[in-house]
C-alpha cells in the first residue's frame, strides 16, 4: 500500500512538472526561433510574451472540435491519445535522481524501476507509431494518409538504429536497468565518451523518432499541408503538438540518461555534501542536463533544411543502420580488450 | 559448456562448411552480377567439400551441441544422399534452358540451393523437436522460393503461393503437434521423450493427437496421402531442376527425420536387441497400422491418378506420391531389415528419379513442351534420349534389368518376412497400375508416329556425359548390388538406439 | 481468487475477447486492432508468468513490428479496406469435429498434466541474464539455425519485390 502511495505521489509530481515544461517549451521554442531568425518573437500576452502559452492552451480549449464526416470517428479520437500516452508513459522508467530518505521511507527518483527498462523503452516507441499512423488513416484524406503512411515507414526505420545504438550502451553496462547505467557513469564515463558513433546515431534516430526537423517529413507543410494532423482541430490537435513536446522532452531524457550520465553530477560524492543537498544537486544537474539537450533540439530545428523523403529513407538504411552495426562490433572489440 | 560446443564443432564441418558456402555465394553474387557462372563454380566447390567431410564422419558417432543434432551412420547415408542430388542439380541446372533466360540473375537461386540442402542435412540429423523443426521450416521456405524462381511464368508463382499455404497450414498443425507432446512430456529432446514415454504415465488420446499432428508435418514433406495436395501443382509449377530435388531430396530428409522421430522417441529403449532386427515400439499408440494406411492410400492415390496424367512433370509428381507409399511400407515393417530396404530403395530411386526429370528437361529445352503428345515421334528424333528415359522409367515401375528392381525385391522381402502380406499384395497390385503410364510414355516415343516431321534433337557433350552418369548405376547396381545393400545394411545404426 | 487471479482473467479475457474479434470481425482494419489487444493480453499474461523479458519482446516484435507492417499493407491497397471478409460458414461439419478432436487433447493435455503444474511461477529477478546464456549455450543450434532462416527469408523477399527486368 505504501509503495502505492509513493508511486502515485511520484506520477502526479513528475506529470505536473512535464505538462507545464511542455507549455513553456513552446514558448521558449518561439523566442529561441526568433532570436534566431532576428525577430522578436511573442511579446504581447503578459511580460515578455510568458502567458502566451496558456493563451495558446485555452484558445485550443474553446475551439470548435470537428470531425470530418467520412473520417471513422472513434480511431480519429483514439490516435491522439496513443500519441500522448506512448510519450509520457516512456518517462516513468527515466530515473532523475538517485534515491533519497523522505519520511523514514527509501524513496528512488524514478516512478517504476523495472528491471529491463531499456528494453521498456524500446517497446514503448515501436508503439508511438500508432498514434500518427492511425490518425493518418482514420482521417480519410490522402494528405493525411500519406503523411500517416510516411511516418510509420520513418518511425520503423529509425526504430532499428536507435535500437541499436542503444544495445552499445548496454554492453558497457552489462544490464537493462537505467539506474544501472546512470550509476557506471560516474565522474566522466559518460556513454556518450564511450561509444562516440553511437551517441551520434542515437541523437539522429531521436530526431527521428520525435518527428523534429530536419526529419518531419510526415507533416511537412508545403507538400502535404499539415501531415497526418490535418484534419484534428481543438483540443485534439492541441494533444498531438503536447504529444511532440512530450516526446522531446522524453527524447532528451534518454539522452541525457544513456550517453550523458543522467543524474550524475560528476565527482560529486568528493565534495562531502548532506545526502540531501546532494540529491538535490543530482536533480538540477538532470535538469540541466535536459534543458541543454532540449536547446539542441531547437536549435537545430531552425538551422538545418529539410531532407527530402528519399533522402530520409537511404539515410536511415544505408548509413545510420551499417554506422550503428559499426559501432556495436567496435564496443564489443573495445570490451573484449579490456579497455571499459 | 563453451568447450564443449568449440568441440561439437568438429562434427559440424559439413553444415558449417555449408552456411559458409551460403554466404559467400550471397557475397560472390554481388562482385559477380553478370556471371551466375562463378556462384555455381563457388556453389558446387561448397557441395564437393560438404561432401568430403561426410564422408569423413563415417564411423564417428555423437550427440552434439546439446543434444540437439547427432551424427551416426544413418545421418550420414542421408547426407551423403541428399548432397549427392544437390550437385546433380546444380549440374542439371547449369544447362536448364528454362532457368537460363536472359535477363534472369541466377546467383540467388544457386545460394538458395545451398540453404536448402542445409535444411536437409539437418533434417537428417536432429534429434531435438526444436531443431526438428526449424531444420524443416529452413528448408520449406527455401523450397517456396526456389520453386517461385521463374516468376514470369504464370504457374511458377501460382505453385509457390499453394505451396506457402500448403506449407504454412501443416507446419502450423505440426507445431501445434509438437506443442501437445510437451506438455506431455516436458521436453522436446528425443531421448528424454523416449524415457518419459516409458515409464506408460501418459493419457494414451492426447498422444494419439500429438502423434497424427506430428506426423502431418513430415508427410507433408514425403507427400504421403492426404497432405500431399501441394505436390501435382507445384512439381508442375517449378523449374524442372528444383522439382526433381524436391522429388528426391526433400523426400529423403523427409523419410529421414520421420524414422529417426519413430525409433528414438517410440522404441522401446530398454528392450534390447530382438531376433530378426524387430523394434519393440512402446506401447500406447498402433504406429505400424497408421503408417500402413497412409502408406496404402498414398501409393493407391498417386499411381490412379497418374493414368490420367498428359502433362510430363504432373505425371512424374504422381508418380513420386506413389514411391512415397513404397518407401513407407519399408517404415511400416518397423524393423532392422525394413529401414535398409527403404534405404536401398532410396539409392534407386536418387538415380532413376533424377534421371527421369533429367531427360524431360533436356526435351524441354529442345521443344519447349512438357506435354506427353508431344514425346510421338521421340524415339526418332531423339534415339538416346528415348531410349534413357526408357531406362529410368522402366526403373522405376521396378523391371529387371535396372536398380528398381533391386529396391523394389528388398521392400517386398522386408514386407514378407515381417508377416504383412496383405500389404505386399497391395504393392504389386501398384506396380502394375504404374506399368500402364509409364508404358503410356514409352509407347508415344516409339510406337507412334509424329504427323509433322521435326528435326532431330540434339544434345551437347556435356549434357550426354551427365545423362551417362545417370544411367550406369541404374545398370550397374541390377547387376552388381552387394556395395550398395551392404552400405545400406551399414547405415542403419540410430545413435542411441538398441 | 485473490488479485492474482483477477489479473489473469482480466488479461485473458482480453487476450481471447479480442482474438474473437480477429475472427469475426468483417472490417479488416477492427480485425488488425482486436489483434493489437490480443496480442496485448498475451503480454500480460507473460507478465503474470514473470516472463519479463517474453513480454516486452512480445510487444516490441508483435505489436512494434508485425503489426505495423500488416496495418501498413492494409492501409496501402486500400482496397482491401472496404472488402468485406469472407467470414462465412463453409464446412461445419468437419470443422466441428476438428474443433472436438482439438478441444479434447487439449483438455486432455490439461487434465494429465494438472497435479504436476505447481501453484505459483518461481520469483524470478529477470529473465534476460540467463535467456541470454541459454541462447549462446544449450540452443545456440537452433538459434543460428534461426537466423539463417531469417536471411533466406529476406533474400526471398527482396526477390519477389524486385522489379522485373
Amino acid at each position: 500500500m505504501e509503495f502505492f502511495i509513493i508511486s502515485v505521489i511520484k506520477i502526479v509530481i513528475v506529470l505536473l512538472i512535464i505538462l507545464t515544461v511542455v507549455a513553456n517549451l513552446v514558448y521558449v521554442e518561439r523566442k529561441v526561433s526568433a532570436a534566431i531568425q532576428n525577430r522578436i518573437g511573442p511579446n504581447r500576452v503578459g511580460p515578455w510574451g510568458l502567458l502566451q502559452s496558456p493563451a495558446d492552451v485555452l484558445k485550443l480549449f474553446i475551439k470548435e472540435d470537428i470531425v470530418p464526416s467520412t473520417a471513422n470517428p472513434f480511431i480519429h479520437s483514439l490516435a491522439p491519445v496513443i500519441s500522448i500516452s506512448v510519450a509520457l508513459v516512456t518517462f516513468a522508467v527515466v530515473p532523475f535522481g538517485g534515491s533519497v530518505e523522505l519520511f523514514g521511507h527509501q524513496v528512488k527518483l524514478m516512478i517504476a524501476d523495472v528491471n529491463i527498462g531499456v528494453l521498456y523503452i524500446l517497446a514503448l516507441t515501436s508503439l508511438g507509431v500508432y498514434g500518427v499512423t492511425l490518425s493518418g488513416w482514420s482521417s480519410n484524406n490522402k494528405y493525411s494518409l500519406l503523411g500517416g503512411l510516411r511516418a510509420a515507414a520513418q518511425l520503423i526505420s529509425y526504430e532499428l538504429s536507435l535500437g541499436l545504438s542503444i544495445i552499445g550502451v548496454v554492453m558497457i553496462s552489462g544490464s537493462l536497468e537505467l539506474d544501472r547505467i546512470v550509476e557506471m557513469q560516474s565522474g566522466f564515463q559518460w556513454n556518450a565518451f564511450l561509444t562516440p558513433i553511437g551517441f551520434i546515431t542515437f541523437i539522429v534516430a531521436s530526431f527521428a523518432e520525435t518527428n523534429r526537423l530536419p526529419f518531419d517529413l510526415p507533416e511537412a507543410e508545403p507538400e502535404l499541408v499539415g501531415g497526418y494532423h490535418t484534419e484534428y482541430s481543438g483540443m485534439k490537435f492541441g494533444t498531438f503538438f503536447l504529444a511532440e513536446y512530450a516526446n522531446m522532452i522524453t527524447a532528451s531524457s534518454l539522452i541525457v540518461t544513456l550517453f550523458l550520465g543522467g543524474w550524475q553530477f560528476p565527482f560529486l560524492e568528493t565534495f562531502g555534501l548532506p545526502a540531501m543537498m546532494a540529491t538535490v544537486v543530482q536533480v538540477l544537474t538532470f535538469v540541466t542536463k535536459v534543458a541543454f539537450v532540449l536547446f539542441f533540439f531547437i536549435w537545430i530545428r531552425w538551422t538545418i533544411p529539410r531532407f527530402r523523403y528519399d533522402q530520409l529513407m537511404n539515410l536511415g538504411w544505408k548509413v545510420m543502420l551499417p554506422l550503428a552495426l559499426v559501432n556495436l562490433v567496435i564496443t564489443g572489440g573495445l570490451i573484449l580488450a579490456g579497455l571499459f | 559448456m563453451i568447450e564443449q560446443l568449440l568441440s561439437d564443432l568438429s562434427f559440424f564441418k559439413p553444415e558449417l562448411t555449408l552456411v559458409v558456402t551460403f554466404l559467400t555465394a550471397i557475397l560472390t553474387d554481388l562482385v559477380f552480377r553478370r556471371s551466375p557462372v562463378v556462384v555455381a563454380a563457388v556453389c558446387l566447390a561448397g557441395f564437393a567439400l560438404t561432401g568430403i567431410f561426410i564422408l569423413g564422419q563415417n564411423g564417428e558417432e555423437a550427440l552434439i551441441f546439446g543434444n540437439m543434432l547427432t551424427v551416426d551412420a544413418f545421418a550420414v547415408f542421408f547426407k551423403v544422399l541428399i548432397t549427392l542430388s544437390a550437385i546433380l542439380v546444380l549440374v542439371f541446372s547449369l544447362s536448364s534452358a528454362e532457368l537460363n533466360t536472359p535477363g534472369r540473375s541466377l546467383g540467388e537461386y544457386y545460394s538458395l540451393l545451398v540453404a536448402l540442402t542445409l535444411g536437409m542435412i539437418l533434417m537428417a540429423g536432429a534429434t531435438n523437436l526444436l531443431m526438428i523443426y526449424l531444420a524443416i521450416e529452413l528448408s520449406s521456405m527455401t523450397s517456396y522460393i526456389l520453386t517461385g524462381y521463374t516468376r514470369e511464368a504464370p504457374d511458377s508463382s501460382e505453385a509457390s503461393l499453394k505451396y506457402v499455404i500448403y506449407g504454412g497450414l501443416s507446419s502450423g498443425i505440426m507445431l501445434y503437434g509438437i506443442s501437445i507432446l510437451y506438455g506431455l512430456t516436458g521436453t522436446l529432446d528425443l531421448y528424454q521423450l523416449n524415457q518419459v514415454l516409458a515409464t506408460g504415465d501418459i493419457n494414451d488420446f492426447t498422444l494419439l493427437i500429438a502423434g497424427v499432428f506430428t506426423m502431418v508435418g513430415f508427410g507433408y514433406k514425403i507427400s504421403a496421402v492426404p497432405f500431399h495436395f501441394w505436390t501435382p501443382d507445384v512439381y508442375e509449377g517449378a523449374p524442372i531442376t528444383i522439382t526433381a530435388f524436391l522429388s528426391v531430396a526433400s523426400k529423403a530428409a523427409g523419410f529421414a527425420v520421420f524414422i529417426r522421430f519413430l525409433k528414438v522417441a517410440f522404441v522401446d529403449a530398454g528392450a534390447g536387441e530382438v531376433a530378426g532386427g524387430f523394434w519393440t515400439m512402446l506401447q500406447g499408440f498402433d504406429w505400424p497400422l497408421m503408417v500402413a494406411i497412409v502408406s496404402v492410400l498414398t501409393m493407391t492415390l498417386g499411381n490412379l491418378v497418374a493414368l490420367w496424367q498428359d502433362n510430363m512433370k504432373r505425371l512424374l509428381a504422381y508418380s513420386s506420391i506413389a514411391h512415397a507409399g513404397y518407401l513407407l511400407m519399408g517404415v511400416v515393417v518397423m524393423g532392422n531389415e525394413g529401414t535398409a530396404a527403404v534405404l536401398i530403395y532410396f539409392i534407386a530411386y536418387l538415380f532413376m528419379n533424377l534421371g527421369a526429370f533429367y531427360v524431360v528437361m533436356l526435351i524441354a529445352n529442345k521443344t519447349g513442351s512438357e506435354d506427353v503428345e508431344d514425346y510421338r515421334g521421340l524415339a526418332a528424333r531423339a534415339p538416346f534420349l528415348s531410349l534413357s528415359l526408357s531406362l529410368f522409367l522402366i526403373s522405376l515401375t521396378g523391371l529387371p534389368p535396372t536398380v528398381g528392381f533391386i529396391g523394389k525385391l528388398y521392400l517386398f522381402a522386408a514386407l514378407l518376412n515381417s508377416g504383412w502380406i496383405w500389404l505386399a499384395v497391395v504393392g504389386g497390385i501398384n506396380t502394375v497400375i504404374s506399368l500402364y503410364y509409364y508404358v503410356k510414355v514409352f509407347r508415344n516415343m516409339y510406337l507412334r508416329e509424329d504427323e509433322e516431321k521435326k528435326g532431330r534433337i540434339e544434345v551437347g557433350a556435356a549434357q550426354l556425359a551427365t545423362l551417362v552418369v545417370l544411367l550406369v548405376p541404374i545398370i550397374l547396381f541390377f547387376f552388381y548390388f552387394p556395395p550398395i545393400v551392404e552400405f545400406a545394411q551399414a547405415s542403419i545404426r540410430i545413435f542411441g538406439t538398441p | 481468487m485473490d488479485l492474482f487471479d483477477i489479473v489473469f482473467y482480466c488479461f485473458a479475457l482480453i487476450a481471447v475477447g479480442s482474438a474473437v474479434v480477429v475472427v469475426f470481425s468483417r472490417n479488416i482494419m477492427y480485425a488488425a486492432f482486436a489483434l493489437l489487444f490480443a496480442f496485448f493480453g498475451i503480454a500480460g499474461l507473460y507478465v503474470l508468468l514473470q516472463a519479463d523479458f517474453l513480454a516486452v519482446t512480445q510487444i516490441l516484435i508483435y505489436i512494434g513490428g508485425i503489426l505495423v507492417l500488416m496495418l501498413f499493407g492494409v492501409m496501402l491497397t486500400n482496397r482491401v479496406v472496404d472488402v468485406d471478409i469472407k467470414t462465412g460458414t463453409l464446412q461445419i461439419v468437419p470443422a466441428a469435429i476438428l474443433a472436438a478432436v482439438v478441444g479434447g487433447s487439449l483438455s486432455g493435455v490439461f487434465y494429465s498434466t494438472w497435479s504436476t503444474v505447481s501453484g505459483t511461477p518461481s520469483d524470478v529477478a529477470t529473465t534476460t541474464p540467463a535467456i541470454g546464456e541459454m541462447l549462446m549455450t544449450s540452443y545456440i543450434l537452433p538459434f543460428e539455425i534461426a537466423s539463417i532462416i531469417l536471411l533466406v527469408a529476406l533474400i526471398g523477399a527482396a526477390m519477389i519485390a524486385r522489379r522485373k527486368t
